[in-house]
């Protein structure tokens, strides 16, 4: 608070140093329009050379861009195919959501995903070597939302935090528990626990080598 | 031979036959079984050298949802595979109708609406099915994303939808199809379960976290019943509210993904009563109809029953009381209904089991005993006895498979060495997206035929020393496109086709084509299919058997109808004409027997005779039906059938079983010396060494050959059960 009041102080001191000790000066009108009249010109240019350095910035900036993009576009007339063929579905769906009795969210968001994709597939980048570009069977929105709906169920009966164990303990606690106890099942079935098997046999190979070794 | 394989290059697959043992337990083995007859001796007669063939990998798909008919007492069953099964439970339980599965049709719930079936599922479509010709209706797509659930109002005229989107969709059930009419208030998560309340004003919607009632006149949110997560780990996870019952005295009931079974008052919209019954989910609710008695099934295999009683004898106040629990499944439970007597449950393990309640059936009966429906009740494997072939159906492929050889001779019980194993032969993968319905191998091999839904494809095969071709008959006759089942005459010279409201299409076969000969209809104007074809072996008569309990007896020379015979009130489950006397054997759900001779159009005397004595009662007693009757050329005496667990031979000389005799006597007659056999033997000559059948046929050189699919190799592939903690293991 001291500092400011001594700063405003000196201020104000120097002003009136300037303006104390004189008259004031004497300013015609005309002189003070031109003035006036200059300054907003100058302003007024000063504003213009910006918007033109700024315009000649974003001009060749734009130019950079569109060097780049053709340096990684493909080739003309294969985007002519894609862009023919992707333009023709979105109309489509647009067509049968019109035909719809329900116009809702989903179908928005719908033609924005196709939309999307066939942007997407303009901007693709060049490998090398020699390839051709084929157009997929496009997997409808009801496809993947069954797909998604069966993950879902998948990931709550199976998923992370669902306890889940395997047949073989099934079977073996089963075995454990009943009156003929047998051999557990991935023995008795050939096509279980190959590796189990293998480690077995090896085990089994190295104690008769050794029993043959300390019986000579 | 060598001009007709350049001419039909462009449709001819080459194989190789392939060398391949996949026969799990032990190599396929030819066993020596002999039975005993009365005269005792090891004659040709009893036996029999048999083929146990154990490498047919059927397996069975998961249930997904279920649905009962109150008023026609049918259960309709859908399984992951997107199938639909039709049991009628007035008569054993017996498998009347399945609908073949397709690709992309992933089932959720099931409805009926009258004597109409809804289904609804992950593809965003409700198809109505049509039970007369076995196939999808219609499908109408909901534009809500999956379905989750489909609910009918007890009236009947309108259908509720809970989508994946979070609306609730009404649609109006008019007559031909049905009609969107208007969308619920769209709510912020995934509609997975609905209930009606039976006045039909509100629905309670199971949804993440919470529950939702609407009006559904207004279609308005009136209540929300948030619902509490689990404990522990589980609570950063959203809990599924699974299943939801809104009962007339507005109490709403729901089961969710934390195990808790809760009571919720609808008008106020508070919780009465938790009750936590597992560690995993609670998959399934079902109510009974005068909603005293609910069930709920879980991930864990269980059913546990909860009872509307009063805690003191004579109080007013009653409550919801958890009283029993049954464990019949190894896996999830998905799938509930509580009928008037018992309750039936399905999921992962894909065994429909029917458990009496014990409270409203007599003790210790036939009625009251535990039902476990594991095999289809018809047959997948067709057999060419002249070849040796082997058919196996799947629902998406075909495979043919030739049958082994072996030298020698041994004693009963012995396992044969195997000269030259069974080997497959061909693979045949089904074109489009339809599941199989129906296969036939013709009795030479050279023929192979099946129909989807949409389509029937035959196939022509010509064996060369170790290669076989396979050709595509490419044009066949327009009538012939949805069938149900398929069947070739003795003499491989004609198919028989049967087709819409009973009728049987009779399609001649010639070298690499196949022209349309006539139609057969019956007299009656049943709308029904036929689900049995049998041919003659001198190609001059076909039996025909509906789902209208009809039998219809064609004559194959005059091409028309000779006779019907008197309807039974039973599904015939297996016909057969024997090839000397022509008499007709049937055999229904009920497992009565009949044989009715073709030529006297009249019941025979052996039959009258069974009929007046009645069967045995553990023949009776049976929970599986007859799928298949066959003859034996060296003795025209015998007729011989399997089930499930037994095969059994008829010998018609000798006397027929009384009620007090003993019905399994093959061990005893074993046990006792020759002379005294005459005095213990009767009809009845049953075995049972092989389980569980799929499959029992006769081939030409006298050889069985039984086809047996172990419980164990289903269960080994079944997805993962829930890990459970046993004491001292």
């Amino acid at each position: 608070m001291a500092d400011n009041s001594d700063k405003q102080a000196e201020m104000f001191s120097l002003m009136l140093d300037s303006s104390d000790d004189e008259a004031p000066e004497e300013v015609t009108f005309e002189d003070s329009k031109t003035q006036a009249l200059r300054s907003m010109k100058q302003a007024l240019d000063t504003a213009r050379r910006e918007k033109e350095l700024l315009k000649e910035k974003r001009r060749k900036r734009q130019e950079l861009f569109q060097e780049q993009k053709k340096r990684k576009l493909l080739p003309a007339d294969v985007l002519e195919e894609i862009d023919s063929t992707s333009s023709k579905k979105p109309r489509q769906s647009e067509d049968e959501a019109e035909e719809e009795q329900q116009k809702g969210e989903g179908e928005k968001e719908l033609r924005k995903k196709k939309k999307k994709r066939s942007g997407k597939l303009a901007h693709s980048r060049i490998l090398k070597g020699n390839y051709t570009v084929a157009t997929l069977k496009e997997r409808s929105m009801a496809s993947f939302q069954q797909q998604a709906a069966e993950d879902f169920i998948q990931s709550r009966l199976y998923g992370p935090g669902s306890c889940r164990t395997t047949s073989n303990e099934l079977l073996s606690l089963q075995n454990k528990k009943g009156w003929n106890k047998s051999a557990a099942v991935q023995f008795v079935k050939k096509d279980w626990a190959c590796k189990e098997k293998a480690k077995a046999e090896k085990l089994k190979k190295r104690w008769i080598h050794k029993q043959q070794i300390s019986s000579c | 031979m060598m001009m007709l394989e350049k001419k039909n290059r462009k449709n001819q697959f080459r194989f190789k036959v392939l060398n391949v043992v996949p026969d799990v337990f032990q190599p396929v083995d030819l066993v020596a079984e002999k039975f005993i007859d009365c005269k005792g001796n090891r004659s040709k007669m009893g036996e029999f050298k048999v083929h146990r063939v154990r490498f047919f990998d059927y397996m069975p798909s998961a249930i997904r949802a279920m649905a009962f008919n109150r008023r026609s007492e049918r259960l309709a069953v859908a399984r992951a595979d997107g199938a639909v099964e039709i049991f009628n439970f007035s008569d054993n339980y017996f498998q009347e109708k399945v609908i073949p599965g397709q690709d992309s049709r992933a089932v959720e719930a099931l409805c009926w609406v009258d004597q109409r079936l809804f289904s609804a599922g992950l593809n965003g479509e409700i198809t109505e099915y049509d039970l007369e010709n076995l196939r999808p209706r219609c499908t109408m797509a909901a534009f809500g994303g999956p379905i989750w659930t489909i609910s009918s109002n007890n009236r009947g005229t309108m259908l509720a939808l809970g989508c994946e989107d979070g609306t609730v969709k009404m649609f109006e059930v008019l007559e031909e199809r049905v009609q969107f009419q208007r969308n619920f208030d769209r709510q912020k998560g995934r509609i997975i379960s609905l209930s009606w309340h039976p006045s039909g004003t509100l629905i309670a919607a199971g949804m993440m976290d919470m529950i939702r009632v609407f009006d559904a006149e207004t279609g308005h949110a009136t209540h929300r019943l948030l619902v509490e997560r689990g404990v522990g780990a589980s609570k950063s996870r959203e809990v599924v509210v699974w299943s939801v019952a809104f009962l007339s005295d507005h109490t709403i009931v729901s089961g969710d993904s934390a195990g808790k079974v809760q009571i919720w008052d609808g008008v106020t919209g508070t919780l009465l009563r938790t009750h936590l019954v597992t560690k995993w989910d609670v998959l399934a609710l079902s109510v009974s109809q005068d909603q005293s008695s609910l069930v709920a099934g879980t991930s864990e295999g269980t059913v546990i029953q909860f009872q509307l009683i009063s805690s003191t004898v004579g109080q007013q106040d009653k409550e919801w009381v958890r009283t029993r629990t049954f464990k019949n499944h190894s896996h999830d439970v998905r799938a509930l209904a509580h009928t008037e007597t018992a309750v039936v449950s399905g999921g992962m393990d894909t065994q429909l089991v029917v458990r009496p309640l014990l409270d409203k059936v007599e003790k210790n009966t036939q009625e009251s005993s535990l039902r476990k429906i594991v095999f289809p009740h018809r047959s997948l494997v067709c057999c060419a006895k002249k070849a040796g072939l082997l058919l196996f159906q799947f629902p998406e492929h075909l495979e043919l498979w030739r049958l082994g050889e072996s030298e020698g001779h041994g004693k009963p019980g012995d396992s044969l060495t195997v000269k030259t194993k069974p080997e497959k032969l061909i693979q045949l993968k089904r074109k489009g997206e339809d599941h199989i319905c129906c296969s036939a191998l013709s009795p030479c091999g050279g023929w192979m035929a099946y129909s989807t839904v949409s389509s029937v494809r035959l196939y022509r095969l010509q064996y060369n020393n170790n290669n076989i071709g396979i050709t595509k008959v490419s044009r066949l006759p327009k009538d012939l496109c949805s069938v149900h089942q398929l069947c070739f005459s003795s003499d491989s010279s004609r198919l028989f086709a049967s087709s819409s409201h009973s009728s049987v299409i009779v399609v001649a076969l010639n070298q690499q084509e196949c022209t349309y000969l006539h139609t057969l209809k019956p007299k009656s104007s049943s709308r029904q299919p036929v689900h049995l074809l049998f041919a003659s072996e001198d190609g001059k008569w076909l039996a025909t058997a509906n789902t209208d309990c009809e039998i219809h007896i064609y004559n194959l020379d005059k091409l028309k109808l000779h006779c019907t015979v008197p309807v039974y009130s039973s599904y015939p489950t297996a016909i057969a004409i024997h090839p000397l006397t022509s008499n007709l054997v049937v055999v229904h759900a009920d497992q009565q027997i009949f044989e009715y001779s073709l030529e006297q159009k009249e019941y025979t005397e052996w039959s009258r005779k069974l009929q007046k004595l009645g069967l045995h009662s553990l023949w009776l007693e049976r929970d599986t039906p007859v799928t298949h009757i066959t003859f034996n050329p060296r003795n025209p005496a015998h007729i011989i059938l399997h089930d499930m667990f037994m095969f059994c031979i008829i010998d018609q000389s000798l006397p027929l079983p009384e009620a007090k005799t003993l019905l399994y006597n093959q061990m005893t007659l074993r046990s006792v010396p020759e002379p005294e056999r005459i005095r213990h033997s009767h009809a009845f000559k049953i075995c049972k060494n092989f389980q569980h059948l799929l499959c029992v046929r006769l081939l030409e050189d006298h050889s069985l050959v039984v086809v047996e699919r172990p419980l164990l190799d289903i269960m080994s592939q079944l997805p993962a059960p829930v890990r459970q903690k046993k004491f001292a293991t």
